[in-house]
């Protein structure tokens, strides 16, 4: 089964990191250029967002992450360079069309605050499989139905996935056509989804029966099978995460 | 009446497990959307079917955690939008309970204000994050030259957004309330809360 | 020592327009293994949903009379207190399943966890059941790529894991050949020995006769006899019950072959006893 995750399997001092950390990680770098508007701000922690992957050695991984918001980026470069509404000294021409400093500065804060979102958020998601995360987050007092969701979710879209490609030779054969005007295909859309949203529907309610009789609602602290992983890192970048957020905090109240 | 409140427990079982699976619908949706090559992203069914079966409360929560495992396993992006996602869930909940099921016109209806509520609430996310886009070539497009005849910002991105969002959501609705309409009333009735036993 | 006390239970579910469940009456031993037998629609599962508690507080319509499990009634005590006493397994592998683990290990593991099971203890029972259900192979395994017979196991092995007093299984081997479902059977059988009452409902009416201590006959909701394989399958009446008794109780009575007390044999050494002749 194919698994739903953007999880490297392999191993580097990152991964040695607790799921937590990079947690907090992500959040404060991701938070970072918005707490400290300055443009050096940005360039210093998307910097170091990529250093991480770097140091992590999933760096060529982020690239299909950063490519799917390769329009948006580029929509702000162009849109922002021509038409930011402080836009007043023109910084050059193409075809016609003049870029402004002051949109292409923005634009460029902006960019900035787009990749290292993604870098911040690849530091956490590349390097931990999103089930770890998941347990990490009910070790430390997340609710076990919460945990439960999420966890089921990750199970559920590959078998979605798996349904899909069955149903849609199932309904091939039948005749259902994949191609042609769009009433066609709107209509095919119907016939592809109805089954598997109505198997999937009565299939909650014998799996809530089921999940009622194994203590799911049970109200005693609950325990987990597998041993919480071993992080020899887990003091250091504890402490680094903190520095960090002090760093950042002082960094605004020198302002 | 003295048990009611061991139903809302084991009901919401029900409705919990509803939750993964109106995300797996969700993106089941995308998926086929993208196969047919519609025009529409129409990845939202799920979560407006757990709205219009259990309520606003498991779709606004469909909403936000579906956004959320999008974007710890598919795309980070996503997480911006987990409140819009949210807002939508909420929406066709209670539009729902209100009784906007009844025919299709009502949930035309349905799908205009889902539309336009999800555009007033990406708007300000758009500018916050990246300064009014919504990263959508026709609605940057329509973005831009709002801003070059001199409209105010958030009003060129809330027309971004619109111009966008309204269209694939009252699709999405429609659709959702046809899928809706067909499920048996056992189906239905499983997740509802005002079912009580009664004395043989 | 009874464990399950019914008394005059009734019941509807919601829209339905019949009772599913028609006046039973009747108690149940610690350390029996029942047989429920019935066609279709004779109110096997939702007995067994009644005595685990799912009926009424899962399913809620209508109810009336009493279940008692363990001197508790049933609908005045919360689901949660009953699951520590009750386990169920469903005749659909997949949706009993949590869906949130990724191994058979884990699967397993699901509900010892959400009731706080100290993990040494919890490891153990796992292990436990693993050889008990012979798929200590499968333990890395994810669920959802196991076939339904081997999804069936884990089920089993799921519910025992959590040392239910009870034990109610409702079309446990729909998915399992027949090496299996004897295997399956014989290891139910020992755990009855050992103290846990078992209820299962099956339309595998040779192996409920070989190794149930008592059948309960069920039509269309009501109770139709609760005896012995023998006394039950010995009935004239069972073909309007949807019942076709054991092959050996159907050679006994075409060949006459009665015990003393006027029953027909249900297994292939008392029929040999008896005078007839069957290759065991």
């Amino acid at each position: 089964m194919h698994k739903l995750s953007l999880f490297v399997d392999q191993s580097s001092l990152i991964y040695k990191i607790d799921p937590i950390s990079k947690m907090m990680y992500a959040m404060i770098a991701f938070l970072t250029p918005y707490i400290l508007p300055h443009i050096t701000a940005a360039i210093a922690i998307t910097a170091l967002s990529f250093s991480l992957l770097l140091i992590g050695r999933v760096f060529r991984h982020i690239v299909p992450i950063l490519g799917v918001s390769l329009l948006l980026i580029l929509s702000i470069v162009i849109v922002q360079g021509l038409f930011y509404p402080d836009n007043a000294t023109p910084l050059f021409q193409v075809m016609g069309l003049t870029f402004y400093q002051e949109g292409s500065e923005h634009a460029l804060l902006l960019t900035l605050r787009v990749l290292n979102m993604l870098a911040a958020c690849g530091v956490l998601i590349l390097t931990t499989p999103p089930d770890v995360i998941i347990n990490s987050l009910m070790r430390l007092g997340m609710s076990p139905r919460v945990g439960y969701v999420l966890l089921s979710v990750l199970n559920i879209i590959p078998h979605m996935r798996a349904t899909m490609a069955r149903i849609t030779e199932a309904q091939k054969a039948r005749g259902v056509e994949l191609e042609g005007n769009l009433k066609t295909r709107l209509k095919s859309f119907f016939f592809l989804m109805g089954p598997v949203i109505l198997s999937s529907l009565n299939q909650t309610r014998e799996r809530a029966l089921a999940l009622e009789l194994r203590g799911f609602n049970a109200h005693a602290p609950r325990t987990f099978a597998s041993a919480s992983g071993a992080y020899p890192l887990y003091k250091i970048s504890r402490v680094c995460v903190v520095i960090l957020l002090l760093l950042v905090v002082s960094w605004r109240l020198y302002l | 009446m003295r048990h009611s409140q061991k139903w809302t427990a084991s009901l919401s079982t029900a409705a919990l497990v509803l939750i993964p699976t109106a995300i797996g619908i969700n993106y089941l949706g995308k998926l086929f959307a993208g196969l047919l090559k519609l025009p529409l992203w129409l990845d939202s069914i799920g979560t407006i079917l757990a709205s219009m079966l259990a309520g606003p409360f498991i779709g606004a929560i469909s909403g936000i955690l579906n956004n959320v495992m999008f974007g710890i396993t598919v795309d980070p992006i996503s997480f911006v939008y987990a409140i819009t996602s949210g807002v939508i869930g909420l929406v066709v909940g209670i539009m729902a309970y209100q009784g906007w099921l009844a025919n299709v016109r009502r949930a035309l209806i349905i799908g205009l204000v889902v539309g336009v509520t999800a555009a007033l609430v990406s708007t300000p996310l758009n500018i916050i994050f990246w300064g009014g886009q919504t990263g959508n070539i026709w609605g940057d497009a329509l973005f831009a030259y709002g801003l070059s005849i001199g409209l105010p910002l958030w009003f060129a991105s809330f027309l971004d957004s619109i111009i966008v969002d309204v269209p694939d959501k009252v699709a999405t609705v429609l659709i959702s309330y046809f899928i809706f309409t067909g499920l048996p009333n056992q189906l239905k009735g499983l997740y509802a809360r005002h079912n009580d036993i009664q004395e043989l | 020592m009874s464990i399950i006390q019914v008394e005059n239970l009734k019941y509807q579910y919601p829209s339905a327009e019949h009772l599913a469940l028609n006046n039973l009456t009747f108690t149940i031993n610690q350390g029996e293994f029942i047989g429920i037998a019935g066609a279709n629609k004779a109110g096997k599962t939702s007995l067994c949903m009644a005595l685990c508690g799912l009926i009424p507080h899962f399913f809620k319509g209508a109810y009336g009379g009493n279940v008692l499990v363990n001197d508790k009634p049933v609908r005045d005590t919360p689901l949660n207190n009953l699951t520590d006493l009750t386990g169920l397994v469903l005749d659909h592998p997949f949706t009993q399943l949590s869906g949130a683990k990724n191994t058979v290990f884990g699967e397993i593991a699901f509900g010892l966890e959400n009731k706080g099971v100290p993990r040494k203890l919890m490891l153990e029972r796992i292990e436990e059941v693993l050889h008990l259900l012979h798929i200590s192979e499968l333990r890395n395994k994810h669920p959802f790529t196991l076939s339904g017979g081997e999804m069936q196991r884990v089920a089993i092995a799921s519910a025992l894991a959590l040392k239910p007093d009870i034990l109610l299984l409702d079309e446990p081997t729909s998915q399992l050949d027949a090496a299996r479902t004897t295997e399956v059977f014989r290891m139910l059988a020992n755990l009855a020995d050992q103290g846990t009452t078992l209820i299962i409902a099956e339309y595998n009416i040779e192996k409920m006769a070989l190794h149930c201590h008592r059948i309960l006959l069920l039509n269309t909701g009501s109770a139709i006899d609760f005896n012995t394989p023998r006394w039950v399958f010995s009935r004239p009446d069972l073909n309007e019950h949807g019942i076709v008794p054991p092959l050996i109780t159907r050679l006994a009575k075409s060949l006459h072959i009665k015990r003393d007390d006027g029953l027909y044999p249900v297994e292939t050494r008392e029929f040999n006893a008896l005078g007839g002749f069957v290759d065991a």
